[in-house]
């Protein structure tokens, strides 16, 4: 028997003619069209996680809740956490970029999936920073919680009364919701992050992989 | 971008249209990524195309760009396959052009590469277009003694896929 894929070799050749035949107007729109390429995507997602915990601060309610720091008497902690937190994102934007920059598709494919996966790991550190720093916070915010006698006048408005529960019970009521809200809250967002960088990139992983196994 | 180097561009574009084709025809199973895929290759072509000078020819340069855009960048739509209706078209074959025995092979050869992973299929491709190991490694970024071994190891898959 004839080596199968000279066979197809020898046909494959001979297929041109079967092949659609765009006009150069077609291709001419074609080339105008917006891609949906995975690292557009990345740029996409990336742009969007550094933006909206920050835009978060700009809704009113948010702003007005901070006061919650001052009145349980973290404020400096928080402030520090605040100047901190804006350092690091700084330099994560710049090394994002960086990254960004450096991805070119005329570089051979294992390179080229070396790079895109650098740059999801550069943000996959700045993920992992930002629910450190918000379990960080809501643990900064149920220990100000615990240590705070008049806790349930910070939290009432215009100290109505709210419940007839004792104080106590209270008090140890509103810091566990808080620190299992802090536990369930990091978690969520980090499966929703994982889920989503893992699905977009599902592929050029295996790929990736499978190159990399040649070279062993 | 000035008007002549669109011009240009899809001019080399529409000259060289068949080596997108066929990496689409590899890669997609029905009319629709086919022209998804089509369209992102052609994106990436024209978002690198300044960069082209022309060291290379357009076609040599065309491959890496349609591949790593097929095995990289691409993200595969969901939809529902429709091999045979697709493939009936992209591989139509004339039955006097071929005896009976061979063009049943060839079906099923074809039918064996489309099985193939991504980085398989690229390989099976370049070996096709009558490409070197040499230009086979450098657009897979592996050494040519890889590329040699992996090949041999592809005719084995499909040889146990044709006769099981």
């Amino acid at each position: 028997m004839m080596d199968g894929l000279e066979l197809l070799k020898k046909d494959w050749q001979k297929k041109e003619e079967h092949l659609p035949k765009l006009s150069y107007n077609e291709l001419y729109t074609m080339i105008w069209k917006k891609s949906s390429s995975i690292v557009k995507w990345i740029l996409i997602i990336s742009i969007l996680e550094f933006t909206l915990p920050h835009l978060l601060y700009l809704l009113p309610g948010i702003t007005e809740s901070m006061n919650i720091y001052d009145k349980l008497g973290i404020k400096n902690i928080s402030s520090g956490l605040w100047v901190f937190s804006y350092l690091v994102v700084i330099y994560f934007i710049f090394q994002f970029y960086k990254r960004y920059k450096e991805i070119s598709i005329l570089d051979n494919s294992k390179e080229l999936m070396h790079k895109i996966i650098k740059t999801r790991k550069t943000i996959k550190y700045y993920v992992i920073f930002s629910l450190s720093m918000l379990f960080f916070t809501c643990m900064v915010i149920t220990v100000g919680m615990y240590l705070n006698d008049n806790l349930i006048e910070v939290f009432s408005q215009n100290g109505q009364k709210t419940t007839d529960i004792k104080p106590e019970k209270l008090k140890m009521i509103m810091v566990g919701g808080m620190a299992i809200f802090s536990v369930v809250f990091v978690a969520v967002m980090g499966g929703v992050y994982f889920l989503l960088y893992g699905l977009l990139l599902r592929k050029l992983n295996k790929n990736y992989k499978e190159l990399q196994q040649l070279e062993v | 971008m000035n008007k002549e180097l669109e011009h240009q561009f899809v001019t080399e574009l529409e000259n060289n249209q068949n080596i997108v084709h066929k990496v689409c025809t590899l890669y997609t199973n029905d009319r629709d990524s086919h022209k998804d895929l089509f369209q992102e290759i052609t994106i990436q072509l024209w978002k690198a195309y300044p960069k082209f000078r022309g060291e290379s020819k357009f076609s040599t340069w065309m491959y890496r760009v349609a591949l790593n855009t097929a095995i990289t960048l691409y993200r595969k739509s969901k939809r529902t396959i429709k091999t045979q209706d697709y493939e009936s078209v992209i591989f139509k074959i004339k039955a006097d052009e071929y005896d009976e025995t061979e063009e049943q092979q060839l079906r099923l050869m074809y039918k064996a590469v489309k099985q193939l992973g991504d980085i398989d299929k690229a390989l099976v491709f370049l070996y096709l277009e009558d490409k070197d190991y040499n230009e086979i490694s450098e657009t897979l970024g592996i050494t040519e003694v890889n590329a040699r071994v992996k090949m041999n190891r592809i005719k084995t898959k499909l040889r146990t896929i044709l006769n099981p």
